[in-house]
């Protein structure tokens, strides 16, 4: 489980994350591709975006495809929204959150500090919106695939974690601002590739999105 | 003509006083040794000494209830003023979980180990060990075509959202989420009522408490090791608690603490109050240099008496010392005759000597048999004291009648000070006897009203702030330690198990849902889990197995999943599963509980299911579990109404006994029957006013008061046969004196002790207070008033 939610926690984080990274690597400029990363992050207020998630499964006899919306707003509010095949998604507002099920007509608030999952989830997703690179650089070992849009390959550090999960790639936006596409390769070869579009940076956005 | 055994302290006085010196040296070298054997004993100071040792219910139940899980342990419980910040409270927590640590407190928990997804792998692969007939019958409708629809769906759904990343694997071994059946099986293991788990933190319902558990191997017994532990624990909490957050601390080791304190704080008081007075006492009743040796004689006696004691049983109980250092202050009286006949004089010493030899051994020999009684005690803590208390009584004695009498000079001209004390023969003897009627009448009345209280509790000091922590501790966590014990015991492991499904099968309708807390549905024993795996094996054979292949196939196969998606889902179901065992429930999270609920020890191994306390389960269990040989129940209440039963079943024999072997003695002593009547007015006066007032006030009858009532009997007895030994019909004014005297030194020194705070000490005072405090008046007042017409 343990292992499962940090894939998890890796792949949202960098779904949602608005362009930021730091850590090792062993390229010489890469602290000052860092920097500029953590500049870019620290300027944005709000991101709106649609995304398409691509599912690589061996359980599934094609790609599963899948579409949705994702908001985030400074400092602590999020909402990850699949509008097709399923109507459902969760928004988090500081402690505390809701998750809602179009097909059943379920709808639950929650606390994040009683769920396991979701505070290591909204932990370490803002960790990222905020440019916590301090946290970044305990979990992964990061190399530079490219620097102009930066492009990086996140290993985990933990064995634990290392078990299920090879490695994710993230690739940037042109200005380095936000997220355009995140792969998480697993152990077995399954992989996940979400692809960010049409996002917009500091737009304003309504309150009850949230 | 006196008998012989008088005369030969006359002659050993004359024989004496021509080696002094050595007599002397004699004596102070068995004192000497007896200090040096004193020194060497290693003093106990565990609850066991007021434990029932003769193998019965009692004393079983009590180390049985040690076991309980949280009993021995440190419980804090941080709080925070504001609620709904958990973020805060569990940074808190780990910040006041590390101080503890770091201070050498113990192993410290703030929830439960490794709690992440093994325990929900291990429940899915053990279930067919796991499963009982209800729960098939829900399988049974959670696989059917319709449900196999639905559930697969919501697996599809859970896939694609952002928690599919977590849920992968566990869908591809359980899509049907069948495991969901050994979850349930979890409320059988809510050890802590109102607890909720917040970031694998012991959170409270409120969200404003979070709970620390620390397992410290300082002895909860020893005063020493407590106080330096609940230091570091007070550093500790001191130095990491925020501001707008408290800690309290509940613990056995602060009890130990709160009762060293005060019976520290208690004998300081005490001491200095009854030091005093005695000195006071001194000054205006014996006003000589020669009374130093009637007051080294009790702490002489304490010596010896601790010497023979570490020689002969090597362990003294810390409650002997410390009640039967209280017991010999009655010592005094033998000594105190003594003095003052010797102070009197008028006669040869020698003669002298031998006339009191009379008295003092008669009264000793009462007293001794009243504390010979209590060897009969099933407290090994009573026996202890009887004998402790029975050595010094033979040593004040002998030095009281052997070496006393050659450092005791006469007075000039035999004058006392103070004049004359013997009032009870110049008061009116209608209104004394008129008075005395009246006040026994009105204390056998009162008397009825006494109850007694076998709670250990009530002989130990519980300061508000531990009464009001203990409170907190239930009102945050709910009867997390107050819950009745049930104990299934094998030889082995898998024979504990098997009776405890077997309790299981029989209690598990009886108690109220989420208050029974057992590791029958998780942990059964291997006879258990075969006879679930059969019972698995022949609810998927008969083509069940091929019938939900097939339906998830189809429903699989319109989600997009591939036809061998469930492939290692479907052998599960038929393949042998790995059996449930102590180390994977171990490994899979759950070790603090496994451990809190299994106790193995060499040859013995229980297992350990919990029930609400209440007086109708108790009762009723009671007689279910007398079918259950090895299964034994353990309540806290009625653990407390038990020892209630013992010590009134002790008292009541030890006065039957004491009251008839005190007779008999009195009887073969004094003949007479007038003088029997005589001797026994003190005692009896003492014990009813002493029923009567607690009767009265609404004091209970404990522990303590038990031995304090033999100590009554025997000082109000010597008190009548000091009055009435050398009855003529006239004063005898050194008697009345040190009856008089004694008396005052024994209300002082033992009386004072109604001034503490302690419970046990408390309970002393008052008993001895009450008794003694209407013997002496009875022995001076009362018998001269009846003496003058028996004489007649």
């Amino acid at each position: 489980m343990t292992r499962n939610l940090r894939l998890m926690i890796a792949c949202v984080l960098l779904t949602a994350a608005p362009g930021a990274a730091g850590a090792e690597t062993p390229a010489a400029n890469s602290a000052a591709l860092f920097s500029s990363l953590e500049r870019s992050a620290g300027g944005v207020t709000t991101l709106s975006s649609d995304f398409v998630q691509e599912k690589h499964l061996s359980m599934f006899k094609t790609v599963m495809s899948s579409k949705g919306r994702f908001y985030f707003s400074k400092p602590d509010r999020l909402r990850w929204e699949l509008t097709a095949p399923v109507a459902s998604g969760f928004v988090l507002k500081g402690e505390k959150g809701r998750r809602w099920h179009a097909r059943t007509g379920r709808s639950e608030n929650f606390q994040i500090s009683q769920e396991p999952v979701m505070k290591l989830v909204s932990d370490q997703l803002f960790a990222w919106a905020r440019a916590d690179f301090t946290w970044l650089k305990r979990e992964y070992r990061i190399t530079v695939l490219d620097e102009a849009p930066a492009a990086l390959r996140l290993e985990p550090r933990s064995g634990a974690t290392a078990g299920f999960l090879n490695h994710l790639l993230i690739s940037f936006s042109a200005d380095g601002r936000y997220v355009k596409s995140v792969e998480v390769h697993e152990k077995d070869g399954d992989f996940t590739r979400i692809k960010f579009l049409n996002t917009q940076v500091n737009k304003p956005l309504k309150a009850e999105l949230f | 003509m006196p008998a012989p055994c008088f005369t030969l302290f006359e002659r050993l006085y004359r024989h004496l006083s021509r080696h002094r010196k050595a007599l002397y040296a004699a004596t102070l070298l068995v004192i000497a040794l007896a200090c040096f054997a004193a020194s060497r004993a290693s003093i106990q100071e565990d609850i066991v000494a007021m434990l029932p040792d003769d193998g019965s219910n009692v004393d079983l139940d009590f180390r049985l209830m040690q076991l309980a899980p949280f009993t021995r342990n440190i419980v804090i419980t941080l709080k925070s003023e504001e609620a709904g910040d958990t973020a805060k409270l569990t940074a808190a927590t780990d910040r006041l979980a590390q101080a503890l640590t770091d201070a050498g407190a113990g192993k410290v928990t703030t929830g439960p180990a490794a709690m992440s997804g093994g325990l929900f792998g291990w429940l899915g692969s053990r279930l067919p060990n796991l499963v009982t007939s209800q729960d098939l019958a829900k399988l049974e409708e959670a696989s059917a075509g319709p449900e196999v629809r639905n559930r697969l769906r919501q697996s599809y759904e859970r896939l694609l959202s952002p928690e599919g990343w977590a849920v992968k694997g566990s869908i591809q071994d359980d899509p049907l989420s069948f495991s969901a059946l050994g979850l349930e099986k979890m409320r059988f293991l809510n050890l802590i009522p109102n607890m909720r788990l917040v970031d694998n933190h012991f959170i409270s319902q409120d969200g404003k408490s979070a709970l620390i558990v620390v397992e410290s191997s300082a002895a909860m017994t020893d005063s020493a090791a407590s106080r330096e532990l609940m230091a570091r624990i007070d550093q500790a909490v001191a130095a990491s608690v925020p501001a707008q957050m408290s800690a309290s601390v509940v613990s056995g080791h602060r009890y130990t603490l709160a009762n060293s304190e005060t019976i520290k704080r208690d004998l300081w008081v005490v001491l200095t109050l009854s030091g005093v007075a005695i000195l006071a006492i001194y000054l205006i009743f014996l006003r000589s240099l020669s009374a130093f040796w009637v007051f080294l004689i009790p702490s002489s006696i304490l010596m010896i008496a601790s010497g023979a004691i570490a020689v002969s049983q090597g362990n003294i109980f810390a409650v002997t010392l410390g009640f039967g250092g209280v017991l010999l202050g009655m010592a005094d009286e033998y000594a105190m005759l003594i003095y003052f006949y010797c102070r009197q004089g008028g006669k040869d010493p020698a003669t002298i000597t031998g006339e009191v030899a009379r008295p003092v051994l008669f009264g000793a020999a009462a007293t001794m048999i009243s504390f010979a009684v209590m060897l009969m005690s099933s407290l090994p803590g009573q026996r202890q004291l009887a004998l402790y208390s029975m050595i010094g009584i033979v040593a004040a004695v002998l030095i009281s009648l052997i070496v006393l009498p050659h450092l005791v000079k006469p007075a000039p001209e035999g004058k006392l000070p103070v004049g004359k004390l013997d009032l009870g023969w110049q008061l009116p003897r209608r209104a004394v006897l008129g008075v005395w009627l009246v006040i026994l009448g009105l204390c056998s009345w009162q008397a009825t009203k006494v109850r007694f209280n076998g709670d250990l509790r009530a002989v130990s000091m519980v300061t508000p702030e531990l009464l009001q922590a203990e409170e907190e501790l239930t009102r945050t966590w709910g009867d997390m330690r107050g819950k009745a014990l049930i104990f299934s015991q094998g030889k082995d492991l898998e024979s504990a198990l098997r009776l405890n499904d077997r309790l299981f099968a029989r209690i598990s309708d009886r108690v109220p849902a989420g208050e029974l807390v057992s590791l029958a549905p998780l942990l059964p024993s291997e006879e258990k889990q075969k006879e679930n795996r059969e019972r698995w094996t022949a609810f998927w054979s008969d083509g069940r197995v091929e019938r939900l292949a097939g339906d998830l196939a189809r429903e699989g196969d319109a989600l997009g999943f591939t036809g061998a998606a469930f492939t290692p889902f479907l052998s599960t179901l038929t393949a042998p599963p790995p059996a449930a065992t102590i180390e994977g429930l171990k490994e899979a999270g759950l070790a603090e509980l496994v451990d809190s609920l299994i106790i193995q020890s060499p040859g013995v191994v229980r297992v350990l299911t919990l029930v609400p306390d209440t007086p109708q389960l108790v009762a009723a269990l009671s007689g279910e579990l007398k079918a259950l040989p090895g299964v034994r129940l353990v309540s806290q209440t009625r653990f407390g109404d038990s020892m209630g039963d013992a010590i009134i079943r002790d008292f009541s024999r030890y006065m039957t006994i004491t009251s008839l072997l005190v007779l008999v003695l009195v009887v073969a002593l004094f003949r007479k029957p007038s003088r029997i009547m005589l001797v026994l007015v003190p005692v009896a006066t003492g014990l009813i006013c002493m029923f009567g007032i607690m009767g009265m006030l609404g004091l209970e009858f404990n522990i303590f008061n038990i031995a304090a009532t033999i100590l009554v009997i025997g000082i109000c007895v010597d008190y009548g046969i000091f009055m009435v030994c050398r009855l003529s019909g006239e004063s005898d004014p050194a008697a009345s004196r040190s009856v008089l005297v004694s008396g005052l030194t024994t209300l002082a020194g033992l009386g004072a002790l109604a001034l503490a705070r302690h419970p046990s000490m408390h309970s002393i005072g008052v008993t001895v207070l009450l008794g003694v405090g209407a013997g002496i008046p009875a022995a001076l007042l009362v018998i001269p008033a009846l003496c003058k017409r028996e004489v007649k």
